[in-house]
């Protein structure tokens, strides 16, 4: 033991400097969920299955579409598991933490119109 | 593996017939026992004097509508037996059988306290597992009660009580000893331990009963948070009771992928003891070399399961991801690295001064206390008694994988410790068998929402020890019943024993040396 | 001083003792070893120690001083009111007023008050300082503060006298108990005349200040803060600094007993209180790392393995090392 702390000193040191020097996580890392809404058909199972209750289904243009609650959420990805066309992915931001409650809620933003047609 | 030739089926045909003991063999190496209530110390008895290794596994407290149900779930060297008995809900008395098998005593105060069965010679004062301020006479887990509706009573003042010339040194609940809360209160005279006094419960939550009002699904998720450490073998012990009522086969390449997940569970909580031990023993170099040790473990949990510490990638079924090619080599060179720093550390564990001095003879538990009460994992394997369930009962793809089992016979903490310093080699040498042997194929069957009624057992081996798990279906999408056990509680009764005689500065090293973990204890 | 003196006079006196060599450089000295201290144990550990505070952070200590200093205090009600305000503030007095008698830069901090003897009173100082901490958790009314408060006696008490017997060794070389003598007289420091002695006596100093491996009063696995465990705020501020105080005391003691204290190997005349404190400090420095070195190597014992190591270990040995200094100073060393 002697030996393996002296030779510690002399050794960088294993911590790294968080906040200034960020960790990438490996991939397939479930962060927070990105979610596509041209790929939606309103079946509801995300949010029937999600074990948390952490998605509401709420109206967007006539149709139901998935709010996703952050601070309910386990990030357990069965939303993404059950969708049937893989409308929801995974992406590796995972520093979430917030003072304000308010913008853990993602409401889904209604598809852009492609131009040319009336709003 | 089998350790004895008792066949434990035809010695209860033979000393009990003339009592109405109703025997069915059931699945897999289990045997369903049912005695009506006043005959069930002559099962016990001759179970005890049959097998010097039986000892309660857990016991179930059921809400059969007019009846309520307790099922001991027994285990001795070479079956798993479940002795059903039923008492009526308008008076529920059944007699204690703790002075035959001392391990009953926290199992029946804890069905005394949730369901509401009246054990006569094992009186409990005041709640055990659940908070003060409930009120008595509701029980949680009978089928009538809605606990979110339950009305607390206002806490009181703790009582004071006189313990003569003893002093009472309470550790806990928020103590820098105890990584989660519970409340022992340690009567020292000096420097002796004369008594140790728990209260357990700070940190129960409920999810035996939340577990009735969510699909089966999302049971996998609920259950998998009871405790961070040992979270997929929750999970396993679930999906796998649960495929057992459904009578699906999970294909091999998603057997050996849980294996893999399992091991590497195993490996990352036995370094954290390891290194938590040292931090007790005022050793603080020692844990930061552990958990810096540790770290790659949790970036190779990161690449096999999407995050470091709360797995959730095992459902009824298989595995919710594949494992790639272009990760195996990573794997390979995290646990070589991993398999260099061992010589070190168990070459430290062994022979380093300060640690033997501060492990070596304390909280010494004998072999035949070990067997009586029942005591289950590295604890028990420290003591000379060999129960391993991936030996005994083999689950997942453990039947094939060649390991070894490690016993010490000297008991104490030092034992201990180093059971698991020797084990952390093993899990490397079955997660590399496992890459080396991992069919190919399917990972995953599908798998019904809605089960069929049934009930089925699960048992694995926890870092901590035999975790386990009784479901029981109704046809529906929810289950009827969902029991679990976990190792610490039933290796708490341990530390009562050994603690006492030794002095206040043992307690923390002998309580970190059963390694527990309070969130399992109290669900 | 004779005759006449000055208001420049008063006022360099005045300066010696609370700006340098006096109150201010001790208070800050105390923080900078706390600095490598921390740092030299997180670098055996393998991690980084302060670094965000200050260039390589070095200003956590005042940081931490600060900050205690602001938060709120909670006093129990049925604390012995008096002895818990001011144990503290007693034990951090009397450590820095133990400090003044070593020679820091040459000559003590308050000048002509050394006196014969004057190293057996310094001893006597750190006696009551000590005493001081275990009032402070006497006061509280906490089983966990009695408890390390009783942890607190029982130790210093019991390798207090091999102490003694070991800081006679020097004084037998030095043919005098006052410690500027002590200093003086070593045209080779004493640890290289009686190495015993000095491994002897970093040894008992360890146990003296209560760092591992005989740590045991601050356990916080078993008694959760020990004697601090009911003081918060100012008070908790103190209490730690008087640690630390304490920490560089006992360098210092250890500097000046065996090193030469501020004599350096090259004597200059030019400035010599610059120099002399220079060598002074890193002195201190020296004993400092190679005491941290100590702690972080071992765990912690038991308060009877604690008990045991002194009375059957240290205090016999402390003895024999007396007898060989003395006998190799009236048979072998008539010169020195």
């Amino acid at each position: 033991m002697f030996k393996e702390v002296f030779n510690h000193i002399f050794k960088k040191p294993s911590t790294g400097k968080y906040p200034f020097v960020k960790c990438v996580p490996a991939e397939g890392f479930r962060g927070q969920q990105v979610f596509d809404i041209n790929l939606c058909v309103a079946c509801g199972l995300c949010s029937r299955d999600c074990p948390a209750k952490a998605i509401e289904m709420v109206d967007v243009e006539g149709k139901k579409r998935p709010m996703f609650l952050l601070d309910r959420c386990i990030f357990c990805y069965q939303c993404a598991e059950s969708c049937p066309r893989n409308a929801i992915k995974s992406t590796d931001l995972f520093e979430l933490a917030t003072t304000d409650k308010s913008s853990l809620v993602i409401k889904p933003k209604a598809a852009p119109k492609p131009a040319g047609t009336q709003s | 593996m089998p350790k004895s030739n008792i066949d434990i089926v035809k010695t209860l045909e033979s000393k009990l017939s003339s009592k109405s003991v109703q025997i069915l063999p059931g699945q897999l190496g289990t045997a369903t026992v049912k005695v009506a209530p006043g005959d069930h110390r002559d099962v016990f008895r001759a179970l005890v004097d049959a097998d010097e290794y039986t000892a309660i596994s857990a016991i179930s407290g059921l809400d059969l509508g007019a009846n309520l149900g307790v099922y001991y779930h027994v285990r001795t060297s070479n079956a798993f037996l479940t002795i059903e008995v039923e008492v009526p809900k308008d008076n529920p008395k059944i007699q204690t059988v703790n002075d035959i098998a001392p391990s009953a005593t926290f199992h029946e105060l804890e069905v005394s306290d949730l369901i509401g069965v009246v054990v006569e010679g094992n009186p409990r004062s005041g709640h055990f597992v659940l908070p003060e301020t409930w009120p008595e006479g509701v029980f949680p887990l009978r089928k009538n009660v809605n606990a979110s509706e339950v009305k607390q009573n206002p806490p009181l003042p703790e009582e004071k009580s006189d313990e003569g010339k003893l002093v009472k040194i309470v550790i806990g609940p928020q103590h820098p000893a105890l990584l989660e809360p519970e409340k022992f209160a340690v009567l020292v005279e000096g420097e002796t331990v004369k008594a140790v006094q728990p209260r357990i419960g700070y940190v129960h939550r409920g999810v035996e009963k939340a577990s009735e009002s969510r699909s089966y699904l999302q049971d996998v998720y609920l259950v998998e948070r009871i405790c961070g450490i040992c979270n997929s073998c929750h999970a396993t012990g679930f999906v796998e009771a649960v495929e057992r009522i459904l009578k699906t086969e999970v294909p091999p390449r998603g057997k050996y992928l849980r294996t893999i997940i399992l091991e590497v569970n195993r490996i990352h909580s036995h370094l954290l003891t390891l290194g938590h031990a040292g931090l007790e023993i005022g050793y603080e170099t020692l844990f930061q070399y552990f958990w810096r040790d540790r770290e790659p473990i949790m970036d190779l949990q990161e690449i096999l399961t999407g995050n470091r510490v709360v797995s959730s990638s095992l459902t009824v079924g298989g595995v919710r991801r594949d494992l790639k090619d272009t990760d195996i080599p990573k794997i390979r060179s995290v646990l070589s690295d991993l398999r260099k720093r061992l010589p070190f550390y168990t070459e430290l564990y062994q022979n380093e001064p300060s640690i033997r001095a501060r492990m070596q003879n304390v909280g010494t538990l004998k072999r035949e206390d070990a067997l009586k009460l029942g005591v289950v994992g590295p604890v028990a394997r420290g003591s000379g008694v060999d129960i391993d369930i991936r030996k005994d009962d083999p689950y997942e793809a453990y039947g094939e994988i060649p390991f070894n089992e490690i016993v010490r016979s000297s008991g104490d903490t030092w034992a201990r410790m180093n059971v698991r310093m020797d084990e952390v080699e093993e899990s490397i040498k079955i997660i590399e068998y496992a890459l080396d042997h991992m069919p190919t194929g399917a990972y995953r069957v599908k798998v019904p929402r809605v089960v069929p009624a049934g009930e089925a057992i699960a048992r694995v081996e926890a870092p901590r020890g035999e975790l386990f798990y009784y479901v029981k279906a109704n046809g529906s999408t929810m289950p009827e019943r969902v029991k679990v056990r976990t190792p610490t509680f039933s290796n708490i009764p341990a530390f009562l024993k050994t603690a006492i005689g030794e002095t206040i500065a043992d307690v923390p090293p002998n309580f970190v040396s059963l390694d527990p973990c309070f969130s399992c204890t109290d669900r | 001083m004779n005759g006449e003196e000055t208001v420049i006079d008063y006022l360099l006196l005045l300066f010696r003792v609370l700006v340098f060599p006096g109150f201010t450089f001790i208070v800050l000295f105390t923080m900078f070893c706390d600095w490598v201290e921390r740092k030299f144990e997180a670098r055996m550990q393998n991690r980084m120690g302060p670094t965000f505070t200050g260039p390589g952070g070095i200003l956590q200590p005042i940081a931490d001083f600060i900050k205690l200093l602001t938060k709120e205090e909670i006093t129990p009600c049925e604390t012995k009111r008096n002895i818990y305000r001011y144990a503290p503030i007693l034990a951090f007095s009397v450590l820095v007023f133990a400090l003044c008698f070593l020679p820091i830069d040459g000559s003590s901090v308050i000048p002509g008050v050394s006196f014969a003897g004057d190293l057996i009173f310094v001893m006597a100082l750190v006696s009551i300082a000590n005493f001081a901490l275990f009032l402070a958790g006497w006061s509280s009314s906490n089983p966990y503060s009695a408890v390390g408060a009783a942890r607190v006696l029982t130790q210093f008490l019991g390798y207090d006298i091999p102490l003694v017997l070991l800081a006679l060794a020097p004084a037998f070389l030095a043919k005098s108990l006052t410690i500027s003598t002590i200093v003086s007289s070593q045209w080779l420091p004493f640890a290289i005349l009686a190495p015993w002695a000095f491994v002897l006596f970093v040894i008992t100093m360890q146990a003296e200040l209560e760092k591992d491996p005989f740590d045991v009063p601050h356990a916080e696995s078993e008694v959760v803060g020990g004697h601090e465990t009911e003081y918060s705020g100012g008070k908790l501020a103190f209490l730690k600094l008087a640690r630390d105080v304490q920490i560089v005391f006992g360098a210092g003691l250890i500097s000046v007993l065996f090193l030469g204290g501020a004599n350096g190997p090259v004597p200059f005349g030019f400035l010599p209180q610059f120099w002399g404190t220079l060598w002074f400090v890193l002195k201190v420095l020296g004993i400092v790392l190679v005491s941290e070195y100590m702690t972080v190597l071992f765990a912690r014992l038991r308060i009877d393995q604690v008990v045991r190591a002194n009375w059957r270990i240290i205090l016999p040995l402390s003895i024999l090392s007396l007898i060989l200094t003395v006998s190799l100073t009236y048979w072998i060393f008539p010169l020195v």
